[in-house]
This record gives C-alpha cells, structure tokens and sequence, in this order.
C-alpha cells in the first residue's frame, strides 16, 4: 500500500496556515476613526496642495529657464560653428580642388604653340 | 458599491461634503483592510489618510463607477506598500525580538481558535507577521489580501490589471514559502509528530 503521509502532513500545515490567517483576521477587526479624522485628513490636503502649487510654480520658472537657455546657447553654437567649404565638401571634391589648385595656369598662345607642333 | 457614482461626480466637480461622504463610508473599510496589511495599529490612521488624500488628487480621472472600488483597494494596495518599504528595517529588528516560544503559543491560539484577549491576539499578530516577513512586500500584500481579506481572484486581477493565472502563480509560490517559514518556527504539526511516535 502506498503511503500518503507527506501529503496528509503538507494538507495539515495547510489546513494550519488558514486557520492562522483566520485568526490573525479576528485579531485585526475593522478599526473605528478617532474624532480627529477627518480635520487632519483636510488639513493634510491643505498642506499637500499647498507643496504641490509651490512646487508648480517653481518646476514652471525651471522649465522657462531652461528653455530659454537652450535657445541662446543654441543661438552661440550654430554661430560659432559657420559652415567652412573644405570641411563640408565631399573627399572627392576636396581632392578635386586639391589638383585644380596644383595644375599650372592655362595659356592660349602656348596652346596654340602646341597645335602648330 | 457604498456610494453612488452621483457623489463622485460631485467630488470631481470639487464639492467638500461629498469628498467627506464618500471619506465616511469608506475609511472604516480601509482602516481594516490597512491594519491587516501593516499589521502596526499605530500607523493604520496616517497610511489611510495617504489613501484618502491620494483618492483627493487623483479623482478626476475616474471615469466609470465600476472601477472605484478596485480602485481604492489599488491606491489602498499602493500606500500600503510604500508603508511597509519605508518600515521594513523597523520590522525586521522587532520580529528578531520574538522568542520562538512566542510564536508556539501563537500557533497553538491560533489552532485553538479561542484567542479571547489582546495578548492572545497581539501574540497572531506578531506570528503572522513574522511568517509574512518571508516573503516580499508584493507578495506579502497579495496574500494577504486573497487569504485574510477573502479577496476573489477576479476582484484581484482588477486591482492588479494582472491575469489570474499570473496571480495563481505568485500566489501558490508565496504561500509556499509561508509555509516553510512555518515549519521553521514551530516544527512539524502535533499531528505529523504523534504519527512519528506511533510508527
């Protein structure tokens, strides 16, 4: 015959556990307010929304500051960062104008002399 | 529902009087369902303000009557939390105070279920509490909002906008170690060591 002891053991500490939250639920019952409740809660409001306006005010001038400082120094930087030709131009038309500026200038009459030749 | 969805239409709309009404017919619930979950009778007041005054600020997004209630238990849920994330060190350095005859006694109150005066249930408390301590402060919540507060798993997956097979999970694994924690404190059950002597 199979026992089945662990399982009748793991059933009673179940059975244990429940009986436990049910007592621990009749040992906390639903608790009554104290007269003061509900002028505390208001006050507690009052002064949360109090915080919260302040709090606005301030995260409002923040973001005010903040933006206009990012429109100046974005103003700063794209004017000193003027776009310069050779750092813009692509490798091939830097290069380009690397050779251009090498080669010789170009004579009529010596090309002339080059096709009586 | 306690209160009709006309009343919160009219705390939406700013009206005091009825922000008080539905305050009243709520707080004694609260209060319970609070110092089930905290366990610390001397704070369930401050943390059930915290509830009320959330539910202050965040009423104007309500929109239906059917998801009030499992609302507050959310907001509810979420203070409690905070509460006990805040304590925990507190919480930890008083149930290491606990001798393990205490917790004994406790059980066997428990098993008994004649826990007639306050050092009796002072005693549940603080063994449910310290089994609790086993788990997380989520799990802890869970549970003990399913098993003390007989929260369905539907009314759950409401509060938790989590599915209940998710929840069975958690629940299951929470309870496990609950149950081991037992086991740790108070041995084996009288009846698995009556069965021991009698093999």
């Amino acid at each position: 015959m199979i026992s089945n002891r662990p399982m009748e053991h793991q059933d009673s500490s179940q059975s244990r556990l429940d009986e436990l939250f049910l007592a621990y639920r009749q040992a906390c019952p639903d608790l009554e307010p104290t007269p003061n409740y509900m002028p505390e809660l208001w006050a507690k409001i009052e002064a949360r929304e109090v915080s919260t306006n302040w709090f606005g005010r301030v995260a409002k001038a923040l973001v005010t500051a903040a933006l206009a400082a990012s429109v100046i120094l974005g103003m700063m930087v794209s004017s000193a960062n003027r776009p310069n030709a050779f750092f813009n131009a692509t490798f091939v038309e830097a290069l380009q104008a690397n050779q251009m500026a090498g080669l010789d200038p170009l004579h009529v009459d010596r090309m002339a002399e080059l096709g009586q030749q | 529902m306690l209160v009709e969805f006309e009343l919160i239409q009219k705390a939406q709309q700013g009206d005091a009087g009825a922000f008080n009404q539905i305050v009243s017919a709520y707080r004694r619930r609260i209060l319970g369902t609070i110092s089930r979950l905290i366990g610390r009778p001397e704070d369930v007041e401050d943390v059930s303000q915290e509830v009320f005054i959330r539910l202050y600020f965040s009423l104007g997004q309500l929109r239906t009557a059917e998801v009030f209630e499992p609302w507050l238990y959310r907001l509810t849920v979420n203070a409690s939390y905070d509460y006990l994330r805040k304590g925990r060190r507190r919480l930890e350095s008083r149930m290491a105070d606990l001798s393990e005859q205490q917790v004994m006694m406790a059980d066997a109150v428990a098993g008994s279920r004649a826990q007639s005066d306050e050092g009796e249930k002072r005693r549940v408390r603080d063994t449910v509490q310290e089994l609790l301590s086993a788990v997380s402060e989520e799990d802890r919540i869970l549970l003990t909002l399913k098993e003390v507060e007989g929260l369905s798993l539907k009314e759950l997956e409401k509060v938790y906008h989590v599915s209940e097979n998710a929840l069975k999970v958690r629940l299951f694994r929470a309870r496990q170690r609950v149950l081991k924690k037992m086991k740790e404190v108070t041995g084996p059950s009288p009846l698995s060591a009556k069965e021991d002597k009698t093999r």
